[in-house]
């Protein structure tokens, strides 16, 4: 991800320019600019109904913009000759026929676009559908539904991935799972985007952020941007606060006292407080960490009336 | 051709049409072979009586149409309209396809549905003793309208799906169609009801009932509606999000 300026020099897998879609009163997106670089993994992260799925149908084709373009290997979605070979997409974790087999169902998908049936058995051995491949889909799990999509995507061997909540009922094993894939499929250059409404659920998975809230975009970094905005507040209780406190403010750390007379130290973890009032020989009594994970990160920047 | 065979495929891998077709085949043997024996043998004399007794095969229309109306309606219904957009973006290929896939299928049904009603009740007629007065080229038309009628339905049918998204509400609108509406205009306004697409295919198999326009005409009557609801359909498609 970089700024628009550099958007000439540099190609970019999925581009989205000042795109917004209203349904009725609602602005569901709202002028939204972003840029996705080749081989990286994107979070695309906001809370329920922030536009996540509505900005994903715009990008795929599914949806028209109200106002601004999007592209996807520089043309729009359905102006690529044949999407569905660089661009595998899953919007729905739902999206079967339940008395269609799961085989039949990437059947009827790959051969609209010449895709061989030795391809859609090797998809289905990738996501380890293969002894279920024959049987109704009615009867499969949610995670293996979820696979089935997967599935799905992989098809035309893209170069791009987009999914919309894969993680949704997964189980650990599965969100792990997944994990595993994507690192996997991104490794070898190309590019996926994934949505998710918790930035814990993909937090090990991408590279980078995008977060939008009420439709707009409120944050776009990489992860160990994000990392670094995690105010790691620690509480220290010592008999020699005041000592402490300026040891700490040597080392650049920003300290406020609380009026229980305990110290604030900011932007710090609690192993180097504890290792300063070692050095010094000052007695610690509480050392614990306060306040905002990544999570509450994400929170804050997603809160009511939080916008940049 | 890839899409094609992509959409028969689908077609052919749940039980929807395949249901459809075997309740067409048990409603087109049990209505041959109760009226074909039940029948007085003095409502079966004239070529009319027997047309229009060997004509019910054009029941399959109304099947054809159905089986039609899920080859949109039913992407709708299970979600399956995300992926199969995804797979082929263009609005007006899709809609080529599933229209010719609705064509082939109803052609099937019509084979099947006439086939059975015009064989078995020849058979029975012919058992009875009854003196086959319809000429060949009364019954080169019946076939062959009933026939092509009924994958002109199937044509229907898949317009009508693209029109009317909803499952329930395309086949009430069909059915409603078919058997209220048309009815009523032709009964009171037949020169107007029998431009209508069910009266213009009936008209495909030749006279057999009055006010009905000649068969080349419904013919191309019937052409004329596919190609509006096409017309229609497509240009909602393109208009309309895939949500
Ligand atoms: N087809 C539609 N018609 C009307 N409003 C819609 C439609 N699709 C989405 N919306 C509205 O647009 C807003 C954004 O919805 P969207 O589904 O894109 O959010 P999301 O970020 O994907 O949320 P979630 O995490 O719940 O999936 C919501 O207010 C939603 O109600
Ligand atoms: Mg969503």
């Amino acid at each position: 991800m970089s700024s628009r300026s550099e958007s000439e020099h540099v190609s970019y897998v999925v581009q989205s320019e000042s795109l917004s879609k209203r349904y009725g009163d609602v602005l569901a997106v709202d002028n939204l600019t972003f840029a996705i670089e080749a081989g990286t993994i994107t979070g695309f992260l906001g809370p329920n109904g922030a536009g996540k799925s509505t900005t994903l149908r715009m990008l795929l084709g599914l949806a028209k913009p109200t106002s601004g373009h999007s592209t996807v290997f520089g043309s729009p979605y359905d102006q690529l000759a044949t999407p569905a070979l660089r661009i595998g997409a899953v919007l729905e974790a739902t999206d079967f026929h339940p008395g269609r087999s799961g085989r039949d169902h990437l059947r009827s998908l790959g051969w609209a676009v010449g895709i061989p049936d030795a391809r859609v058995d090797e998809v289905l051995s990738l996501v380890e559908l293969q002894s279920a491949s024959k049987r109704r889909v009615k009867g499969y799990s949610l995670g293996m539904r979820q696979r089935l999509g997967l599935a799905s995507a992989l098809l035309g061997n893209p170069d791009l991935l987009v999914l919309d909540e894969p993680a949704n009922g997964l189980d650990p094993e599965g969100v792990r799972w997944l994990r595993d894939f994507l690192r996997d499929f991104a490794s070898g250059g190309r590019t996926v985007l994934i949505s998710s409404h918790v930035l814990a659920e993909i937090a090990q998975t991408v590279d980078q952020v995008l977060i939008i809230n009420h439709g707009r975009l409120v944050a776009e970094s990489t992860l160990d941007e994000l990392t670094a905005r995690v105010g790691g507040v620690v509480r220290v209780q010592s008999p020699q606060l005041d000592i402490l406190a300026e040891l700490l403010q040597r080392e650049g750390i920003v300290t406020t006292r609380s009026n229980d007379h305990a110290l604030f130290a900011q932007g710090t973890t609690k192993e180097h407080v504890g290792d300063v009032a070692l050095a010094a020989g000052v007695a610690i009594h509480e050392l614990v960490t306060e306040g905002s994970s990544l999570e509450e990160v994400f929170l804050d920047l997603t809160s009511e009336g939080a916008s940049q | 051709m890839n899409q094609l065979r992509a959409e028969l495929l689908k077609i052919r891998s749940t039980r929807t049409t395949v249901g459809l077709l075997v309740g067409l085949i048990a409603l087109a043997l049990l209505f041959t072979i109760l009226t074909c024996t039940l029948s007085p043998m003095s409502q079966l004399l004239t070529e009319q009586d027997q047309s229009s007794l060997l004509s019910f095969g054009s029941i399959a229309g109304v099947f054809a149409a159905l089986a039609g109306v899920m080859l949109f309606t039913s992407e709708y219904r299970f979600g399956t309209i995300r992926p199969t957009s995804l797979f082929n973006p263009n609005r007006t290929h899709l809609f080529a396809t599933k229209i010719t896939a609705g064509v082939l299928s109803g052609l099937v049904f019509g084979v099947i549905g006439e086939g059975l009603v015009f064989s078995i009740g020849m058979m029975i007629l012919k058992l009875r003793g009854v003196s086959i007065v319809m000429t060949g080229a009364n019954v080169t038309e019946l076939i062959v309208g009933a026939i092509i009628g009924t994958a002109l339905w199937g044509a229907i049918g898949v317009g009508i799906g693209s029109i009317v998204p909803n499952q329930v509400g395309a086949v009430i609108s069909l059915l409603a169609w078919g058997f209220v509406v048309e009815n009523l205009v032709f009964g009171f306004l037949p020169k107007i009801g029998r431009f209508l697409p069910v009266h213009a295919s009936d008209s495909m198999m030749g006279p057999l009932q009055s006010n009905l326009l000649p068969g080349n005409a419904g013919t191309l009557v019937v052409v004329a509606w596919v190609l509006v609801l096409a017309i229609v359909g497509v240009a909602l498609l393109k208009r309309r999000d895939v949500s």
